[in-house]
């Protein structure tokens, strides 16, 4: 195909100037955008069709940041569902091998800009970009048979279409937080920390995220992407050694290699016998409690003590540094979303203590496991004998012997 | 090739007015990224340029939202960092500006700045030069960039504290990862030539002497105005001195 100008990976880097741009599409100066793709039957997808909802390029002023919507529908005997997000993900790269076309983030959030040396060119038109669109899918991705491209410059349009590509979202992410250990065989590996905790290696799987919370397997996956030579890195998880402890041969070996053979066993999925190490970046501690033999969960924010009289700063004093400390154990507080919260232990339903502002954060959770109204606050008890009191009192599953381990 | 040229100094020396005048020649070279890392923040000001949002400010609401897991799973956080710093960047026709705000309150920041540094770094390939305005602990140059410094400018005033403080700074980029260049000092509102105890220190202190400049006229003017620095008239002597100690350094 002719295009007037070039198209390549060599581009992906290039920025361009609010001084460069003929036009932008997005960012933080537009309320009203958005890209998505979506799957659809071949009859309703016209091959290589662009189509322009609103003012293309050439109509639009120079200078100026505009509203706009990239659709991207495609057909194909191989594809699924779950290619969607894929599919879409490569508007970003695919813009931006286009020479003086710059594109970033996604969803909702898109921002381009084309350059005046590319409109210069001949890049004055949508359509262009489309049938670029269209080339570069079905050259790169052979299971899309069919493509058609629609942009949509028309705010109005844009704001009527905009609630259902963030139903679609909000479905990815949902299914995305279900994703879990068994469904996939590549696992990752952060080591940002050791520089204070040296034998310190957190690993990353869809059940577990990074101890500091900011590093889910997806967020691994692209920074392993990004710098295959960097502190995150992907390993093959290995055999599964144990599924309810959540051990796995290649987790093992990570950790053999990056504790600096302090430690050569890992379980993801239990507080006791080879925790995960704790590094001192940890959003959260998640502890036992010996007296009613139980788990509490107090998280730096929280200005106030456990049961046992204990601050934050403290508890994390001895649980950094990178060991494997039993039933003290660094986490970051979405873990409680995870269905393998330290489900060897008991999960969800062993703990007995947690900060008020944590119990309402993650009520939801709570209450799918029967334990939201059964878990004492700093509200309820201010010290250990108060604790026991309570639970037998409300009568927590676990204090009752109701709760079974699994196994 | 990018050229990176850092700025350092005890409070008051001028060193934002000099930072401001040099990145104002140097955009008539080539297109300038100026990063204000003090967290006074006050090069904009000096430039004549508006204040967007602080890098500062992207990391505490960042650090935030995933202490509160509002961020959506699949939304890679290192693009979101990305889209948020080039949202920062206030640009204008031959010089862009990222203030770095104010330094991390407590909590876990290793993972946000590893992301920083990789948007930062991502960005500054696309400049001709780049000028940071440093603070005193010179923390910015070590957590948010990963950049080597072509030329570190310390810049005193005629008192022992200030060359004390200027060699501090030296001695503290060496004790970061960052490899730096060349290293010059400049003594900023002399009167009457140098003293000879300053002169002896800054030779006790191994620094390497640059330029002397005397008090600018128009200085104190413009700054009781509140005009932007770079509005001064061409036969200004901090101007003149600016635009020699640049050729010197072959900038």
């Amino acid at each position: 195909m002719e295009f007037h100008i070039d198209l390549g990976p060599q581009y992906e880097g290039e920025s361009i100037r609010k001084e460069d741009f003929y036009v932008e599409f997005g960012g933080s100066a537009v309320k009203y955008k958005f890209e998505r793709a979506t799957l659809k039957s071949p009859e309703e997808v016209e091959h290589e069709k662009v189509e322009i909802i609103g003012s293309d390029i050439k109509d639009l002023e120079e200078g100026g940041s505009y509203p706009l919507a990239i659709l991207i529908d495609v057909a194909g005997e191989e594809l699924e569902p779950d290619m969607e997000p894929v599919i879409e993900r490569r508007i970003h790269m695919y813009s931006n091998y286009v020479e003086g076309l710059w594109h970033m983030a996604q969803r909702n959030d898109i921002w381009l800009r084309l350059s005046k040396n590319s409109f210069k060119k001949g890049l004055n038109s949508l359509r262009e970009v489309g049938e670029i669109y269209n080339f570069l899918f079905t050259s790169e991705i052979p299971q899309i048979e069919k493509i058609q491209t629609t942009f949509i410059t028309d705010e109005k349009r844009i704001e009527e279409l905009l609630p259902s590509a963030l139903e679609v979202y909000e479905a990815r992410d949902a299914r995305a937080r279900e994703l879990k250990d068994e469904d996939v065989d590549e696992f990752y590996y952060c080591v940002l920390c050791q520089s204070f905790a040296p034998t310190h290696c957190c690993i990353v799987t869809p059940s577990r995220l990074a101890n500091c919370g900011a590093m889910n397997w997806f967020d691994c996956k692209a920074a392993y992407k990004l710098d295959p030579e960097g502190p995150i890195a992907g390993f093959p998880k290995g055999e599964c050694l144990d599924p309810l402890k959540g051990e796995f041969s290649g987790a093992n070996k990570i950790v053999a290699e990056k504790s600096l053979g302090n430690y050569d066993r890992v379980y993801l999925h239990s507080a006791f016998e080879h925790p995960h190490t704790s590094c001192g970046c940890f959003q959260a501690i998640c502890f036992y409690i010996p007296e009613v033999d139980a788990f509490g969960i107090i998280h730096r924010d929280y200005g106030g003590v456990t049961p046992a009289g204990l601050k934050f700063s403290t508890m994390a004093g001895d649980t950094s540094g990178g060991k494997q400390v039993e039933g003290s154990c660094g986490m970051a507080l979405e873990l409680l979303r995870s269905a393998k919260f330290f489900q060897a232990d008991g999960g969800r339903k062993r703990l007995v203590w947690l900060p008020k502002e944590i119990k309402e954060r993650y009520k939801e959770f709570l209450e799918a496991d029967g334990v939201y109204d059964k878990i004492a606050t700093e509200e309820d008890v201010s010290n250990t004998d108060e604790l026991v009191e309570f639970l037998e009192k409300v009568g927590h599953p676990w204090i009752k012997g109701e709760v079974e381990l699994p196994g | 090739m990018t050229k990176t040229i850092a700025i350092a100094g005890k409070g008051g020396t001028g060193k934002t007015v000099i930072a401001a005048l040099l990145i104002n020649l140097l955009s008539q070279e080539g297109v300038v990224l100026a990063l204000d890392a003090d967290p006074s923040t006050n090069l904009n000001q000096a430039l004549g340029l508006p204040l967007r949002d602080t890098m500062g400010r992207i990391r505490e609401e960042f650090v935030e939202e995933v202490e509160r897991g509002r961020l959506p799973p699949t939304v890679i956080k290192q693009e979101l960092l990305d889209y948020k710093i080039r949202d920062s960047l206030v640009e204008s026709k031959r010089i862009d500006l990222l203030p770095m705000g104010r330094p991390e309150g407590p909590g876990c920041y290793c993972a946000a700045n590893y992301m920083l540094r990789h948007s930062l770094d991502q960005i500054a390939k696309n400049y001709d030069y780049i000028v940071i305005d440093c603070e005193a602990g010179m923390e910015h140059i070590s957590r948010q960039t990963t950049r080597d410094v072509d030329v570190l400018l310390l810049i005193s005033d005629p008192t022992i504290r200030g060359i004390t403080a200027a060699a501090r700074m030296r001695d503290l980029i060496g004790e970061l990862r960052t490899k730096v260049g060349k290293i010059c000092l400049i003594v900023n509102r002399v009167k009457n030539g140098l003293p000879l105890e300053i002169g002896k220190a800054i030779d006790d202190f191994g620094l390497q002497l640059i330029a002397t400049i005397s008090e600018d006229p128009y200085i104190a003017d413009l700054e009781i105005k509140g005009t932007p620095l770079i509005e001064l008239p061409q036969d200004s002597p901090l101007q003149a001195k600016v635009k020699q100690v640049a050729n010197s350094l072959g900038l």
